[in-house]
């Protein structure tokens, strides 16, 4: 070869090329930065559960469980912000794939399985936006309960978001196009209403609602307040069946995501 | 001996069709590529150079054969750094930067040192802080050239890498192409432009229906490919706005008929060259261009205005 790598600061021993190796925080970065730049994204992430936490009950002090109903909201919000947030990140990693940028990763040394740690950290940072933010806004504002609500609530709602990660990347899987990110977070807002986050439901639709998908999560987040109660006396729910609800959806989705994989790797 | 760039023997792949038909898209090819060649993949869509170029890089496993890139198997020469690629179907994202691209590409060959030299080699210092989605598609075809130059390869395979530019955009391309290869890197690039094939590459290999037809300096296989072309010019009062005048054609194609003239091809070939003439490759002379057939009046608008 004619050309000599210039001596590089950053790896004196050897050459640069024999030395190298994937940088993965600084793809993280760029990746996480991009995706708080998408205004349309950040707005369905961040605004519209912000104000619907206004909408819905900011400030109101009426006793809820262990806490009020301001802070039953505000984590029913967050978790809306939240799955949303994954669902979206996750779903455009499916898209990119298709669009062929998983093509252009291929063609470096990263090994696929941290490309997926990558995205499902910047999927959960970016979860992390709206959760830390409709907190604030319900500290500032009156939402009150003890600290076991607080943390419990947020690491649910957090970790819980998960889940939304994968159904993200199924639907994206399945219905492929630009649109199905889209798709996929605009039926959240439908799951939302049936999974009882955003107005108390009783009665008939509130049977059907325990079964479908962010109903059991949900749940779960506004557990460590409610114990299960639910608001407008419609009843109450026992721990076990939302965790089948969480644990029957998991499995759903993450059939869905195999199935949908398995099905564009045949179409090459 | 030195080890070849690529060394390809019976390289087959096969997919499962609907309806359970096996598609054979590459048939058993045998290809050696020494080091510092530049070598062209010639065919029609469809005659099987994508796939090839997708085993050559480890995208895909053959079905049968082997393939070597500097004598080891392809993945780990991705890993190495030592071949890239401009790929047909590879993608980019429409919201980041230009180079926001190169650096996230960087980061993961883990050579942050080496956008700045590579925004530069392709030419894209304006383009920098611009988004993708708001780049020609030639501009993003430069983007993805230099996407594969990040990890300083020995060798680089284009897959139709002058796709969506314009003639002025793929005359620059080759330009940069030209000097890159200077350098004694081994180019292979796959296209279905003769003319590309014939002005860049010292050696084609001729593909169609997944097998090669032809290997060889690429005169000899031009020749082989389609002979010489004959062009003809019409007598003015046959031409009009719409171009050739029916009739007129259906009787030229009756009276060559009986020379055993099978196609008669019409097209207005004149007017790439002309347009480049106009547009202007940069380092073009700009002394008496004697050797222009045509008059501005005979140029189309487009032409015309761009010289305004």
């Amino acid at each position: 070869m004619s050309t000599v790598t210039i001596t590089d600061t950053e790896h004196p021993v050897g050459t640069g090329r024999r030395t190298a190796r994937p940088v993965a925080l600084t793809y993280a970065g760029l990746d996480l930065k991009r995706q708080l730049r998408d205004r349309v994204g950040m707005f369905f992430i961040v605004a519209l559960p912000a104000f619907l936490f206004f909408v819905f009950g900011m400030g109101d002090d009426e006793a809820y469980g262990s806490a009020n109903v301001a802070m039953y909201v505000m984590v029913s919000m967050a978790a809306y912000g939240a799955v949303t947030a994954t669902t979206t990140v996750a779903g455009s990693a499916a898209t990119e794939q298709t669009m062929g940028w998983g093509r252009q990763i291929a063609l470096t040394p990263l090994p696929s399985l941290t490309f997926v740690a990558i995205k499902t950290a910047v999927a959960m940072l970016v979860a992390a936006v709206p959760i830390a933010l409709i907190y604030a806004i319900g500290a500032a504002t009156g939402s009150s309960g003890n600290t076991v609500d607080w943390l419990a609530s947020a690491a649910i709602v957090w970790f819980g978001s998960a889940l939304f990660a994968v159904y993200g990347l199924a639907m994206c899987l399945i219905l492929k196009g630009e649109n199905a990110s889209g798709i996929a977070s605009g039926l959240i807002v439908i799951m939302s209403f049936l999974g009882n986050v955003f107005t108390p439901m009783d009665g008939i639709i509130l049977e059907f609602g325990r079964f479908t998908p962010l109903y059991g999560y949900a749940g779960l987040a506004r557990y460590p307040i409610s114990e299960g109660y639910l608001p407008i006396d419609a009843g109450h729910d026992p721990v076990w069946l939302l965790l089948a609800n969480v644990g029957s959806w998991t499995v759903i989705f993450a059939a869905l995501a195999v199935w949908g994989l398995r099905r564009r790797r045949e179409r090459v | 001996m030195t080890t070849p760039a690529l060394e390809a023997i019976g390289l087959t792949k096969r997919f499962r069709g609907p309806g359970g038909h096996s598609l054979t898209a590459v048939d058993g090819i045998d290809l050696t590529i020494g080091s510092g060649e530049i070598v062209a993949f010639l065919g029609p869509n469809g005659a099987g150079k994508t796939t090839t170029v997708d085993m050559l890089l480890g995208l895909t496993s053959p079905s049968g054969g082997t393939v070597r890139v500097y004598g080891e198997a392809p993945r780990r020469a991705v890993v190495d750094g030592r071949v890239s690629a401009v790929m047909q179907t590879g993608g980019l994202l429409p919201d980041f930067t230009v180079r926001e691209t190169i650096r996230a590409i960087a980061a993961l060959h883990g050579r942050p040192d080496r956008v700045d030299t590579v925004v530069e080699r392709a030419g894209l210092g304006k383009l920098a802080d611009r988004l993708v989605q708001a780049c020609s598609g030639g501009e993003q075809q430069r983007l993805k050239f230099a996407l594969a130059l990040v990890p300083d390869p020995d060798l680089v395979i284009l897959d139709e890498p002058t796709t969506g530019m314009d003639v002025g955009a793929r005359q620059e391309f080759w330009d940069t192409m030209r000097a890159h290869a200077a350098d004694g890197r081994t180019v292979v690039f796959a296209t279905h432009y003769l003319a590309e094939a014939d002005a860049f590459a010292d050696r084609t290999v001729l593909m169609s229906h997944g097998r090669i037809r032809a290997d060889g300096p690429t005169a000899e296989v031009r020749a082989a490919y389609g002979g010489q072309t004959m062009t003809i010019r019409p007598p003015a009062d046959v031409v009009g706005v719409d171009g050739i005048d029916r009739a007129w054609l259906d009787d030229v194609r009756r009276a060559v008929a009986p020379l055993g003239v099978t196609d008669l091809e019409v097209s207005s070939a004149s007017l790439e060259a002309a347009f480049l003439a106009l547009t202007g490759a940069p380092e073009t002379d700009p002394g008496p261009s004697g050797a222009a057939t045509y008059t501005p009046t005979d140029l189309p608008t487009v032409a015309q205005e761009a010289l305004q």
